[in-house]
C-alpha cells in the first residue's frame, strides 16, 4: 500500500521538478526587454560633430555607485559581462537632452539614431583620435567622454535576445488557426451529429477518417504541411517557402479533430427534449440547431477551443516542417518566423544550447497552459452537468 | 378546403428546403475535414516514394530494399537504411511502456480507491497538468535534468555516456510523457467499476488490496488498455523531446541503454539543413514508415482490446 502511494507521487514529483528546473534556469532572464526586445543584435555606427554647448548634465540621484556618469554628455555607464564572460561597457542612462539621443548614422545619410539604455559600447573614436575600447571599463568611458567634444565614430550594439517576434508569431498563429478550425470543426460536428442521415455509410466513413486523424502524430501533419501547404501558399501569395499561412493551415488540420470531438460531445449532452420542443413550436431543423442546440453547446465548444489554443502554443515538430526555424524580429505573414515553441527548439539546437532562454520561454508557455487548464476546469464546473458527479 | 390544403403543403415544402440547404452547406466542411487524411496519405506518400523511383532521381535513386533492411542511416551519396531505426523505435517505446504502465495504472488505483478525496483531486490535477505540458518543455527538462541523472546512473554502473544523451534518457523522457495519458484513462476506467463487484469480493474474505489488484483492475481492463493504446501512439510519434535526448546515432540498432540511439522521429527532425533534395525527401519516406508502423500497431492492439473485452467481468 505504501509502495503504491509512493508510486503515484511520481506525477506530482515530476511536475514540481519540471516547474522548478524551468523557473531556476529561466526566471532571471525574464524582463520587459526580454519580452519586447529584438532577438537579433543590431549594430549602430554613429558620429557627432556639431560641437557641444555649455550644458552640464547633473547626475540623477537614483543612479548608484556602480554607474559612472559623464556630465558633459549626460550619459551613465556601468560595467557588465557578456555571455562569453568578456567585460563590456553597458549604457544604463541617457538624458533626454543628451546629444547622444540623436546621433547621425554613418551608414545612412540623414538618418538619426538614438543611443539608449541597454546598448553596449563596442568602440568609440573621439575627436583627437583617442580611442575607447569595449573592454576599457565604465570608469574610463565616462572619463573620456567628459574630455571629448567630437565623436568621430561610435559603435554600439543592442543586446538582442528578446522574444517579441516569436510572441507575435504565436499570437497570429493562434488567431489564424482558430479562424479556420472553429467554423470548420463546429460545422462538421453539427452535420455529423444533427443533419447526417442515420446509418449512412458515408457518415461512417467520414467518422473513421476523422478518427484516424486524431491518431496521427503531429510531425506527420508537419510533413503534409511541407508537402501540400507550402507549395499551395507559395503559389497563391508572394510567399517563397514556409510562411505563417502554411503554418496556420497545418495547425488547423491538427486541431480540427479536437474541436470536432469537443463539439460533438457538447451536442450529444444537449437533451433531445430541447430539439423536440423547438420543432413542436414550429421551428425548422436549421433554426432549432443553430438557435437552440448550438447555443446550449457553447461551453463545450469553448472548452474545445481552449484545448486547441493550448495545442497550438505547444506545437513544435509540425511547425518546424510547416514554417521553419528562422527566428525573426519583423513578422510578415508571407515569410518565415518561429512560434514560441519552435524558438525554444531553435536556441536549443545551437552548438551551445541556450538553456536560460529556453527555460524562460518554457515558463511563459507553462503559465499559459496552466491558465488554459484552469479555465477549462472552470467551464466544466460552471456550465456542464456531469451525471457521474451527482 | 382544397386551397388551404395546398397552401399548407407548400409551407411545409418551404421549411424542408431550408433544412436541405443547410444540410448541403454543412456537408462541404465535413467532406473537407475528412479529406485531410487522404491529403496526408496521398501527398506524403508521393513525396516519400519519390526517392526510390529512378525516373525522379536518376542515379541518386535510393534502393528500396536496402532502405528497408539497412543498419546504417546514411552512406554517401544515396544509401539510406531504416531497419535499425525501426528496431530502436520499438525498443524505446517498449521501454517507456514498461515504466509508464505500472506507474500510470497504480497511480490511478491509488487516486480512485486509496487516497482521501482532497489528495486524490490534487494528484489527478497534477497528472492532468502534466498531460498538457508541451513536448518541447519535456525536451528542455530532459536535456537539463534527466541526462544529468542518467550520467549519475551510468557512473554507478561504471559506464560512460555522451553527456547523458542515451537510450535510457529517451526511454525515461518518453515514459514521463505518456504515463499521464495512461493514468487519466485508467482513472476513468477504475471509477466505472461496479462497486458491487468489490463488495462481493470483500464479503468473500479477500483483503482490500487483493480486491483492488485482482477484481477492480480486471474489470477496468478495457479502459486501461485503451489508455495504453493511446500512450503507445503518442510514444511512437513523439518527435521534439526524443530528438533532444536521443543523440541520433548513425548506425545500429542500439541495445546498450547508455549509448545514443536514433528513432524514426529523431531522424525526421534532426539535421534539417535544406528544404529540397534527397536528404529532405527521404524524411518523407521515414514518415511513411512511421505511419505504417502506427497504423499496424493500432490494428493489432485494437484486435487485442476486443479480445480482452470479451472475457472481462
Amino acid at each position: 500500500m505504501l509502495g503504491i502511494s509512493m508510486i503515484s507521487l511520481v506525477g506530482v514529483l515530476i511536475l514540481v521538478l519540471i516547474f522548478g528546473f524551468v523557473f531556476s534556469k529561466g526566471a532571471a532572464v525574464i524582463s520587459w526587454d526580454f519580452l519586447w526586445g529584438d532577438y537579433h543584435e543590431t549594430v549602430y555606427d554613429t558620429y557627432y560633430d556639431e560641437g557641444l554647448d555649455d550644458t552640464v548634465f547633473s547626475r540623477p540621484e537614483d543612479l548608484d555607485d556602480t554607474i559612472w556618469f559623464s556630465s558633459v554628455w549626460g550619459v551613465g555607464f556601468t560595467d557588465s559581462v557578456d555571455e562569453a564572460g568578456n567585460a563590456i561597457i553597458l549604457i544604463v542612462y541617457v538624458h533626454q537632452n543628451s546629444p547622444l539621443s540623436s546621433l547621425l548614422d554613418k551608414n545612412e545619410e540623414g538618418n538619426f539614431i538614438a543611443i539608449s539604455n541597454g546598448q553596449i559600447v563596442n568602440k568609440v573614436i573621439f575627436g583627437d583620435n583617442i580611442i575607447l575600447y569595449g573592454s576599457d571599463g565604465a570608469k574610463r568611458a565616462a572619463f573620456l567622454f567628459d574630455q571629448a567634444t567630437i565623436i568621430k565614430d561610435m559603435i554600439t550594439v543592442t543586446s538582442g535576445g528578446g522574444i517579441r517576434g516569436s510572441i507575435i508569431t504565436t499570437f497570429l498563429l493562434v488567431i489564424m488557426t482558430l479562424a479556420l478550425a472553429v467554423p470548420f470543426g463546429v460545422f462538421t460536428a453539427v452535420y455529423m451529429h444533427e443533419f447526417a442521415p442515420k446509418k449512412s455509410k458515408i457518415v461512417k466513413l467520414l467518422r473513421r477518417l476523422i478518427e484516424m486523424l486524431s491518431g496521427m502524430p503531429s510531425i506527420i501533419f508537419g510533413l503534409m504541411g511541407a508537402a501540400v501547404f507550402i507549395p499551395f501558399t507559395s503559389a497563391i501569395t508572394s510567399a517563397d517557402g514556409g510562411n505563417l499561412f502554411s503554418g496556420a493551415l497545418t495547425m488547423t488540420a491538427i486541431v480540427l479533430p479536437l474541436i470536432i470531438a469537443a463539439t460533438e460531445e457538447a451536442l450529444s449532452v444537449v437533451p433531445d427534449d430541447f430539439r423536440q420542443a423547438s420543432l413542436a413550436l414550429g421551428a425548422n431543423k436549421t433554426q432549432t440547431t443553430f438557435k437552440v442546440v448550438l447555443r446550449s453547446s457553447i461551453p463545450g465548444i469553448l472548452t474545445g477551443t481552449l484545448l486547441a489554443v493550448g495545442r497550438i502554443i505547444g506545437e513544435s515538430a509540425a511547425l518546424i516542417y510547416a514554417i521553419g526555424t528562422a527566428i525573426k524580429d519583423k513578422i510578415i505573414l508571407t515569410e518565415r518566423s518561429t512560434s514560441l515553441a519552435v524558438h525554444i527548439w531553435s536556441v536549443m539546437s545551437q552548438e551551445v544550447p541556450n538553456f536560460e532562454m529556453a527555460s524562460a520561454i518554457s515558463i511563459i508557455i507553462l503559465l499559459v497552459v496552466l491558465i488554459l487548464s484552469l479555465l477549462v476546469k472552470l467551464i466544466a464546473k460552471k456550465f456542464v452537468i456531469d451525471p457521474s458527479l451527482r | 378546403m382544397a386551397e388551404l390544403h395546398i397552401k399548407f403543403q407548400n409551407k411545409q415544402y418551404q421549411k424542408r428546403s431550408a433544412d436541405d440547404i443547410t444540410k448541403a452547406v454543412l456537408f462541404v466542411p465535413t467532406l473537407l475535414s475528412a479529406s485531410i487524411v487522404l491529403l496526408i496519405i496521398i501527398f506524403v506518400a508521393q513525396r516519400g516514394i519519390a526517392p526510390f523511383i529512378p525516373s525522379e532521381y536518376e542515379e541518386l535513386a535510393v534502393d528500396a530494399i536496402l532502405f528497408l533492411t539497412g543498419n546504417t542511416w546514411f552512406v554517401s551519396p544515396n544509401v539510406y537504411g531504416v531497419m535499425f531505426i525501426v528496431i530502436n523505435t520499438l525498443i524505446v517505446v517498449f521501454g517507456a511502456m514498461v515504466l509508464a504502465i505500472p506507474v500510470g495504472v497504480l497511480s490511478a488505483l491509488f487516486i480512485v480507491k486509496m487516497a482521501p478525496k482532497i489528495v486524490g483531486n490534487l494528484l489527478s490535477g497534477a497528472i492532468e497538468l502534466l498531460a498538457a505540458v508541451p513536448s518541447i518543455v519535456f525536451g528542455v527538462f530532459g536535456l537539463g535534468i534527466i541526462t544529468k541523472a542518467v550520467v549519475g546512473i551510468a557512473s554507478v554502473f561504471g559506464t560512460q555516456t555522451a553527456g547523458g544523451i542515451s537510450t535510457m534518457s529517451t526511454i525515461i523522457v518518453l515514459a514521463l510523457m505518456i504515463f499521464p495519458t495512461i493514468a487519466i484513462m485508467s482513472i476513468t476506467a477504475i471509477r466505472a467499476v461496479d462497486i458491487n463487484l468489490e463488495k462481493n469480493s470483500l464479503a468473500l474474505g479477500a483483503s482490500k488490496m487483493q480486491t483492488w489488484l485482482n477484481i477492480t483492475l480486471s474489470s477496468a481492463k478495457s479502459g486501461i488498455f485503451a489508455g495504453i493504446i493511446l500512450g503507445i501512439g503518442r510514444a511512437f510519434g513523439e518527435a521534439t523531446a526524443v530528438s533532444m535526448v536521443a543523440g541520433n546515432a548513425g548506425s545500429g540498432p542500439t541495445f546498450d541503454l547508455f549509448a545514443t540511439t536514433r528513432t524514426l522521429t529523431s531522424t525526421m527532425l534532426l539535421g534539417l539543413k535544406e528544404t529540397t533534395g534527397l536528404d529532405y525527401d527521404i524524411r518523407f519516406s521515414v514518415g511513411l514508415v512511421l505511419i505504417v508502423l502506427i497504423l499496424s500497431f493500432n490494428l493489432i492492439l485494437t484486435r487485442i482490446k476486443k479480445r480482452i473485452g470479451r472475457y472481462s467481468v
